[in-house]
């Protein structure tokens, strides 16, 4: 091991490690600036917040945990043929979970579900961004499983698991 | 004094001659970043409050991050079009400039996320961060990377570097893959962007199995396909002088190679303690006759272990890499300034200048820098090339306290090559030495275009 030579510890060596450092440094400052700017200018031009949850802009109904929910039947005629089919609305028991309440509607059109609006979800905080995107991933697998055998939504464990329990207590009362 | 060192100098981008072409590499890199702001920009959750958007910025961070880890690996994946826009050395110069800086992101991002959440859910930071890494999916997994890309980043400092063996930074740096693996499954499975959308999930895979697919072309099945096409082996390994071997490789089809003087290499010896590591060594001579020659002084392990390898040794060689050739030269006349171990490919490209030169005037001239008489390497080769083919060669021997002044200071060099701004200049040497060069060669007022310069210091 012998050492490099007498050049590599030249002062015109030493400067010229000084002015990568002093790049090194500018360039993370530079990464953190960009990030921090584009934070702030989505939180500028983040419109003001809105208490509806998700988009559905159904007011939520409280409903105590386990509380029991109630079937509300309106006919409904559908464009096609004249044939009528049944449109039920089924609300879900409330159940409550480690961040809030969750509690389901479905909407039933003959046997099939329909729709599914939460009609409460953790709300606030961390919680509520973790309801923004769990609610519409939740609901888009009730639709196509057509049951409440749904996946757990990673990082809302909580949240999946009741908003399953509550649909499945809805489908349990409208006797499908 | 090496032709390639074991301990190698801090990454210089130093200013050359190079055609600007790596500004397309630059930009397709940045379109990259860009794309993942936009995929960044577009998720739905709204940003109030400070604990959302510290969160945010914590999303963004790793985002950022990780695809900074990508472009790290696709920089070392020796993609064709990064060699040819960029150069093997100056790729090797971004990878270290941004390795430190990758890591930071990436601890940015777990500093930033947990503070993040912790405020929203006016919690401790503390036990946030225990609540994250307990209850999110595959956050154990992450944080184990994280863990590795740190140890690969502080191995690979400077104050480590001297202290390592090569062989040993490389094995750690080997766990960068791991790493990748390792966090990339949080990455999908609880990151923002990703769960709940297909497309930026199908566009992250994308982009991860390009990277591995160029990784495994450039990295293994060219190397191998390399091989077999020239069954290269080591036919003789000389003592050039006391601590310098030169190694000499045989092999088939080497025209097909199609390495000129002043590239490298990169130089995988099928033997024991050799076979885990690569190094670029320079061509020390003009390649010719189905026969390539390195020239390496015992800088360390590997290198001094260089002259026990027996001849018929397989080898493997990646490349040939480097813009360091006649073939850039902007007009015949040259001036070859080598410092410490440059002079291998600057002995490579007198070589070549000397062949071709039988058909032309010979017009150059070759300083070489060394701190003392014994570390002046390959001195009868030169001294035969004065000799015999007329190239002046100059030697600038003695630290600069002893010469009380720098030999290859503007002045000095005006002095020494009064015509030298109708001269294409090639500089090899440490990075220090041909950053001074370069300098003075501005000053002098040579036309960028025929500065040349090689930065021989890589990993």
């Amino acid at each position: 091991m012998t050492s490099v030579g007498p050049i590599r510890t030249d002062p015109a060596q030493r400067a010229a490690l000084r002015r990568t450092r002093a790049r090194r440094v500018v360039a993370f400052a530079g990464m953190l600036t960009v990030v921090g700017g584009l934070v702030g200018l989505r939180a500028a031009l983040t419109p003001a917040p809105t208490q509806a949850l998700g988009s559905s802009g159904l007011a939520v109904e409280t409903g105590g945990s386990g509380s029991a929910g109630g079937t509300s039947p309106t006919p409904r005629h559908t464009s096609g043929g004249g044939s009528t089919t049944a449109r039920r609305v089924v609300v879900g028991k409330a159940y409550d979970v480690s961040y809030g309440t969750v509690q389901v509607k479905v909407t039933i059109t003959g046997s099939r579900i329909t729709d599914v609006t939460a009609m409460s979800l953790p709300h606030g905080g961390r919680s509520g961004d973790i309801s923004q995107y769990a609610a519409p991933q939740l609901r888009r697998e009730a639709l196509s499983a057509q049951s409440a055998h749904i996946d757990s939504v990673s990082g809302a464990s909580y949240t999946s698991a009741g908003y399953a329990m509550s649909l499945q207590s809805a489908l349990d009362q409208s006797g499908r | 004094m090496t032709m390639a060192p074991e301990r190698p100098a801090p990454p210089q981008l130093i200013p050359d001659a190079r055609p600007a072409s790596h500004v397309g590499v630059r930009v397709a890199l940045l379109a990259g970043a860009l794309a993942i702001v936009v995929m960044w920009w577009l998720d739905p959750s709204p940003l109030h409050g400070a604990g959302a958007a510290v969160t945010a910025a914590g999303r963004l961070a790793g985002l950022l991050g990780a695809y900074l880890v990508l472009v790290q690996l696709l920089l070392m994946a020796r993609l064709t079009w990064f060699e040819h826009a960029v150069g093997f050395d100056r790729l090797t110069a971004w990878h270290r400039g941004l390795g430190t800086n990758t890591v930071l992101l990436l601890v940015a991002h777990v500093l930033l996320i947990v503070e993040g959440y912790s405020l929203s859910d006016h919690r401790a930071v503390a036990s946030t961060g225990w609540r994250v890494l307990s209850t999110y999916p595959s956050m154990l997994k992450a944080s184990a990377g994280l863990l590795l890309f740190g140890l690969v980043a502080v191995t690979s400092g400077r104050a480590a570097r001297r202290r390592l063996s090569y062989e040993a930074w490389y094995a750690v740096h080997l766990t960068a893959y791991l790493a990748v693996a390792l966090a990339f499954s949080h990455q999908i499975n609880a990151g923002q962007d990703f769960v709940g959308h297909p497309i930026n999930r199908a566009l992250w895979w994308g982009l991860y199995l390009f990277v591995a697919v160029e990784l495994v072309r450039g990295r293994i099945l060219l190397p191998i396909r390399a091989w077999w096409r020239h069954r290269l082996l080591v036919e003789r390994v000389v003592v050039e002088s006391p601590g310098v071997v030169s190694v000499w490789v045989r092999g088939r089809r080497l025209d097909q190679l199609g390495a000129e003087a002043g590239q490298f290499l990169l130089w995988r010896f099928l033997a024991p303690g050799h076979v885990w590591s690569a190094h670029p060594y320079s061509l020390s001579a003009a390649p010719d006759h189905g026969r390539l020659r390195i020239t390496v002084k015992d800088a360390g392990d590997h290198s001094a272990a260089l002259a026990h390898l027996r001849p018929g040794t397989p080898v493997i060689a990646e490349g040939p890499f480097g813009h360091f050739t006649l073939g850039k030269s902007v007009g015949s006349r040259l001036l070859l300034v080598a410092g410490g171990s440059g002079i291998g490919p600057i002995r490579a490209l007198a070589e070549e200048l000397v062949r071709r030169g039988t058909r032309h005037h010979l017009d150059a001239v070759l300083l070489y820098r060394a701190g003392h008489v014994r570390d002046l390497a390959l001195r009868d080769e030169l001294d035969h090339l004065a000799r015999e083919a007329g190239l002046r060669v100059v030697y600038l021997v003695g630290h600069r306290s002893e010469l009380g002044s720098d030999p290859l200071s503007a002045a000095a060099l005006q002095g020494l090559v009064p015509d030298v701004r109708s001269r294409d200049v090639y500089v090899c040497g440490p990075a220090g030495m041909t950053h001074n060069v370069l300098r003075a060669m501005r000053e002098l007022r040579v036309p960028v275009r025929q500065l040349h310069s090689e930065d021989f210091e890589m990993a």
